[in-house]
């Protein structure tokens, strides 16, 4: 399993198709990791595209860090990331939290990327994700129960359950992940995301909540399409074949 | 890194051995103690692996067996009720075809 250092950090990567001409770069949610494209959707961009996954710190395989979960701390990181493998620009993607950073990402380091595909990205400013840490543990939750428990919904084991306790202790108690949260409350109506020029996808659940939130960008990103998809917020699970497809023919068009 | 060795084709109990040793060094030698890992086992249910370690497991078996083995790809083949039902003997099975 590769994990590379990246400032003296470990960072768990995984790439497909490395030859390919064009990367196509893939960022998960909150209290998730990398196996959320790992399975499905990176294969289907694998088929023209170098993939690259990695795993957000403190999440999946990487280092445990205490703090810098702010999008500026956050896009740092990626940008390091890139430095080290070496890649110049890329199609870039992210879902919820990770929609957040691929925003950030294309305000901030609009040379570095080419086109922009938004899963799922909540507003932190919205009523119904002000309390955003409880959201996004219920989002994990529900990530959880859907995939790992069969339709009798068997218990999570007690292995797993004390994996997420620890995960949710460390990240709850010993970084600064709510507080730096808290001060992107605002992001959606910086004028960074009226700026984004980068051809940009939004996908949506139409059953999601965070719907509005898609909205919200779709008018303040010039040019940038709304797709809406059978689901709800956790659309890369309930329709990663789609979104796969839908992610290639974007990336590959143009 | 594993490093992908070239190997004389496998029998199914090689297999089953190989597979038992890397959801050993993926899950811990102290899980694996408590469990009775059989070609029956489900990768979930009964040895509770979550999907950031079946994607450990994964690299694994891309790394010992290299391109003649497209696990991840029959994977994404299959949906989540299938995902969820996967035992080992399945996998054994599916290796031993593609040796």
């Amino acid at each position: 399993m590769p994990i590379i250092e990246v400032n003296n950090r470990g960072v768990h990567i995984q790439e497909l198709n490395k030859g390919a001409a064009e990367t196509v770069l893939l960022v998960h949610g909150m209290f998730s990791n990398l196996s959320i494209y790992y399975f499905n959707i990176a294969p289907i961009l694998a088929k023209h595209f170098h993939v690259v996954m990695y795993d957000l710190k403190s999440h999946g395989l990487s280092e445990r860090i205490e703090n810098g979960y702010d999008l500026n701390s956050m896009t740092d990181d990626l940008v390091n990331l890139l430095d080290s493998l070496g890649i110049d620009k890329v199609h870039l993607a992210g879902y919820s939290f990770g929609g957040l950073i691929a925003l950030k990402m294309a305000a901030r380091f609009p040379r570095k990327i080419k086109k922009l595909a938004v899963i799922e990205a909540p507003d932190p400013n919205d009523d119904k994700t002000r309390d955003i840490i409880d959201d996004y543990s219920r989002e994990f939750l529900e990530h959880y129960v859907t995939n790992f428990t069969d339709t009798t919904k068997v218990k999570m084991g007690k292995r797993q359950m004390e994996r997420n306790h620890r995960m949710y202790e460390y990240l709850f108690h010993e970084t600064s992940i709510k507080s730096d949260m808290i001060l992107e409350k605002e992001f959606f109506s910086a004028a960074e995301i009226s700026d984004i020029q980068q051809d940009t996808l939004l996908l949506y659940g139409a059953n999601s909540n965070c719907l509005g939130a898609g909205k919200k960008l779709k008018n303040k990103i010039r040019g940038a399409a709304l797709l809406e998809v059978n689901g709800d917020h956790n659309i890369p699970i309930q329709e990663p074949v789609s979104i796969g497809n839908i992610m290639e023919t974007f990336f590959n068009n143009g | 890194m594993d490093a992908v060795v070239s190997t004389a084709k496998l029998n199914s109990n090689e297999i089953f051995d190989l597979m038992k040793q890397f959801i050993t060094e993926v899950i811990g030698e102290e899980f694996v103690e408590e469990m009775d890992i059989t070609m029956e086992s489900s990768f979930t249910k009964d040895l509770e692996m979550d999907s950031i370690e079946i994607v450990s497991f994964s690299e694994k078996i891309k790394a010992h067996f290299g391109e003649q083995i497209d696990f991840t790809g029959w994977l994404s083949n299959m949906d989540l009720d299938q995902l969820i039902n996967l035992n080992l003997g399945t996998i054994v099975n599916y290796i031993e075809e593609c040796q």
